[in-house]
């Protein structure tokens, strides 16, 4: 590893350094990167890496391996994942006894090691590469492009892939608004959630008064299910310090803040390391590359709640109040933190703007639709074959990203919805597949894009228990601050229990729809505006289930306990007897040779034979 | 000065004024039960929705805090700005059913029922609106209450929940409380002031002629503090309840002699 001793205190510093580097690298022809972002970690890969670092060590003589841990390559299903170099071979799924097979194989001996490389479930064709799968083939990574090849922990890794270039690149020869103007071509919205267009949000911060200003990345990643801002902080967290020292130039801001999560242990000690190193090589601080920009970052760690991801209450938090959102009839960007002219953009955001300043605004308008440019980064998780991260062009179609980069429903079964845009998205059904990826279609679609999360739901999804879930799950992260938000959903909740217990009346559809329109019309804060998109969008193209639910009392999916029975199949049953034996309330009745009867009055549908019968005898109906 | 049209009535008013400042100008009625002239605005209780127009859309907003800094149209009274604020009167009312103050305005804005069940668990008939917090904060300069929990199960109270000793026992909360939920009562016996329902108490002057109860003692030092007042016996009166000290002037006006000119 090469260590920097002297500051940088000009653009061309780091262009020579960056050569100076690569020219090294190609000295270390062999290399082994193992993937430490949270998924491949909570499956031992940690142990991975010393042990690849051992055996490196061990045979320093013979041959020079660098062994590396890197980001999140995305494919967490498939983790832990180890690229050897050269040549990128692509092993998954790798364990504690395959490194010394690894190590011998391929990384001394120049040959693959065939088990453990990616083999395609229909073809069965094994893939060398990353760009061999269907899961990589169509993705297009700009913000994830150096995750899973460089060190996070490692200013110089981020470096010689062109790091700090951009930086350089505005600093000598752009003006403030050069950079914004360059956003702007870009057509780059905020990939938060709500995305507004950030080279507008900038030029009014720009232009709002006052000599104090700052800069905010929005690390409060709080959707069930999404972890884009997790893996891009964790592993190439100088991308959104440089994105961030770019946008404070523009902007005229000296003090930048991260806002992160505490639940991400690593993400903060990633973020705090890189800051540290970027202050050493003097990035952050004063007079950054002899010019006379200063600017430096403070990382504020959140406490939990899930509304400090909503601008305003992330800054109350900030300022060390409670977490609660105010109105913004006056914008942040004229009176936000402190009162001050404030920028907030989300991580992601941030960690564009190097590629932007990079490839130049019209090469990255080049992707996406007309309205949405650029790449979208997606957690990719439910019942589909293939979970994990994935950044794909905007305009994409949602049945590309599920079939062809996810593999399709998971287990043989038919797909039912997606949901997308977090707790405050909606759900798409079948018939709107064909749907692309774009702010403005989701969101006529009654979902949005949101932060990125996408949930894959198949035939044994209850719409309505979906529904029921964001909503407690927005009922618990409610602050609490406005009526309809505390009391609305609340009140929602009871209802959608009530539909899910068999309990329903004619018209809670309509209740339903009538304190959606209430919320939507009267919250606060976005949170409380959107609480009722599960609802309504389920509704919308579900309205089929909730009927089943209260005229019917039953449940389609057959999820919701007491809305189905469960029975045995006369023809399919074998009387093994462990469905009896395993049956906590003796309900089934049945002799050797004679199919098994479940006796209705006594069963308390805990689904105990369901579960243990060998022979998917026991149905639910 | 913008100008704002408010149910077709125009009305000058400063910048950064409020609709709400607006509408009382023009003498048209919007329900508010968070907002007090004389702590922050925090438009918490959402009762005091408009209609704003936006030109091709009209947007629902507070107007107890949304600023005037143009000229703008607002609709006070249309259909669907009081449908809002009856959603939320109704949701109001499942919340706190008990409070005559909530019924009576309720009624005013048209609403004689709520169709919602009272589902939430927490603090019996606080809406939540957070004045209290706001004055003793604000105003008095104690901050005794705060908010605790969150969503549902948020409630206004001392800190963790246990009487407390900030509390000096004004009974401002119970004087700003817009729904009548927090009251002041009066221990005889332990000659002690307690603001219900956050059980604090605090120790009460006593009258030194008559024995009556004045007002809490602490209250009463901090108050001569404040006033800074050097005659001794404008203190010493202020040691006595109203009554004595009414008789105690009648008294010394016995003893004054008229001189006619």
């Amino acid at each position: 590893m090469i260590s920097i001793s002297t500051r940088f205190t000009s653009g061309s510093d780091i262009e020579n350094f960056a050569k100076k580097l690569s020219s090294k690298d190609r000295q270390t022809a062999k290399a082994v990167r193992v993937c430490i972002g949270t998924g491949c970690a909570a499956k031992g890969s940690r142990r991975l890496y010393e042990l690849f670092c051992e055996a490196a060590e061990q045979s320093s003589q013979d041959v020079r391996v660098e062994a590396k841990c890197v980001g999140c390559h995305g494919f967490c299903e498939r983790g832990p994942i180890v690229v050897v170099e050269p040549g990128q071979i692509f092993y998954q799924r790798v364990e504690e006894p395959d490194v010394a097979e690894i190590f011998r194989e391929t990384v001394v001996g120049g040959r693959t090691v065939e088990r453990l490389l990616y083999e395609d479930p229909v073809t069965g064709n094994k893939a060398k590469k990353a760009e061999e799968i269907d899961f990589y083939k169509v993705q297009e990574r700009i913000v994830l492009g150096n995750n899973g090849l460089i060190d996070p922990t490692t200013i110089t890794d981020y470096i010689a892939e062109g790091g700090y270039k951009a930086l350089a690149k505005v600093l000598s020869s752009m003006t403030p608004e050069e950079v914004i103007s360059e956003v702007e071509t870009a057509g780059l919205r905020g990939r938060g959630g709500g995305g507004f267009p950030t080279a507008r949000k900038w030029r009014s911060c720009r232009e709002a008064k006052g000599s104090t200003k700052y800069v905010i990345c929005n690390g409060d990643e709080g959707d069930p299910g999404a972890f884009m801002d997790r893996s891009i902080m964790e592993g190439n967290p100088h991308s959104v310090i440089e994105g961030m020292l770019i946008g404070a130039y523009a902007i005229g801001s000296e003090q930048g803040y991260i806002y992160v999560r505490n639940e991400y242990p690593l993400a903060v000690e990633h973020l705090k390391m890189a800051i540290s190193q970027a202050r050493d090589c003097g990035l952050l601080g004063k007079n950054i590359l002899g010019s006379s920009f200063s600017f430096d970052i403070r990382i504020n760690r959140g406490g939990g709640a899930f509304v400090c991801g909503e601008s305003t209450a992330l800054m109350a938090s900030l300022e060390g109040r409670t977490g609660e959102p105010r109105a913004k009839y006056v914008h942040t960007v004229e009176s936000g933190l402190r009162e001050k002219p404030t920028n907030l953009n989300n991580v992601e955001t941030w960690a564009n703007i190097p590629a932007i300043i990079n490839r130049g605004g019209k090469s990255f308008a080049d992707i996406g639709t007309e309205k949405s440019k650029g790449t979208k980064v997606f957690s990719l998780v439910g019942k589909v074959v293939n979970t994990g991260l994935v950044e794909v062009p905007m305009g994409i179609t949602l049945r590309r990203i599920i079939d062809q980069i996810g593999g399709g429903v998971r287990d043989g079964k038919s797909f039912k919805a997606v949901q997308t845009g977090g707790p405050s998205g909606g759900c798409i059904p079948a018939e709107h597949l064909d749907a692309r990826v774009d702010f403005d279609e989701l969101t006529k679609l009654g979902s949005m894009m949101g932060s990125g999360g996408m949930i894959v739901m198949d035939e044994d999804t209850c719409m309505v228990k979906v529904a029921k879930y964001f909503t407690n799950f927005l009922k618990e992260e409610s602050c609490g601050k406005c009526t309809p938000c505390r009391e609305g959903l609340a009140q929602m909740l009871y209802v959608l229990d009530r539909i899910t217990d068999g309990e329903g009346q004619v018209g809670d559809v309509e209740r339903l729809e009538g304190l959606a329109e209430l919320l939507e019309g009267t919250a606060l804060c976005a949170l409380g505006k959107t609480a009722a998109n599960p609802i309504i969008s389920t509704i919308r193209y579900f309205r089929d289930e909730y009927d089943a639910h209260i005229k019917e009392k039953r449940c389609p999916a057959k999820e919701c306990r007491g809305l189905f029975r469960y029975e045995i199949d006369s023809e399919a049953c074998k009387a093994c007897g462990i469905c009896m034996k395993n049956c906590p309330v003796d309900a089934i009745t049945g002799d050797k040779k004679v199919p098994h009867v479940i006796d209705q009055e006594k069963c308390t549908l805990c689904g105990t034979c369901w579960e243990k019968c060998p022979f998917a005898a026991v149905l639910k109906v | 000065m913008p100008t704002v049209t408010i149910d077709g009535c125009k009305v000058r008013v400063k910048k950064d004024a409020t609709i709400l400042d607006a509408a009382r100008k023009a003498g048209i009625w919007i329900p508010t039960l968070c907002y007090h002239p004389s702590v922050s605005t925090d438009a918490s209780c959402r009762l005091c929705m408009v209609e704003l127009d936006r030109g091709d859309w009209r947007q629902l907003v507070t107007a107890c805090n949304y600023p005037v800094r143009r000229d703008i149209v607002v609709y006070a009274s249309s259909e669907r700005a009081q449908q809002a604020r009856r959603g939320v009167m109704e949701l109001l009312l499942a919340r706190a059913p008990e409070s005559e103050e909530l019924k009576a305005l309720a009624e005013r804005m048209g609403v004689y029922e709520t169709r919602y069940p009272k589902v939430t668990e927490s603090q019996r008939n606080c809406i939540l609106c957070g004045l209290c917090v706001q004055v003793c904060e604000e105003i008095i300069g104690k901050a005794a209450i705060g908010f605790a929990g969150r969503g549902v199960d948020k409630a206004v109270a001392a800190p963790f929940r246990q009487p407390s000793e900030d509390c000096i026992g004004c009974g401002a909360c119970a004087a700003i409380c817009p729904v009548g939920t927090i009251k002041v009562r009066f221990h005889e016996d332990e000659k002690e002031i307690e603001i219900s329902p956050f059980k604090s108490r605090a120790k009460m002057l006593v009258c030194q002629e008559c024995g009556a109860l004045i007002a809490s003692a602490q209250v009463n030092k901090e108050a001569l503090e404040k006033v800074d007042f050097k005659s001794e016996r404008f203190r010493r009166s202020l040691r006595l309840c109203p009554k004595c000290r009414r008789l105690q002037t009648v008294a010394k006006l016995g003893t004054v002699t008229f001189v006619k000119k």
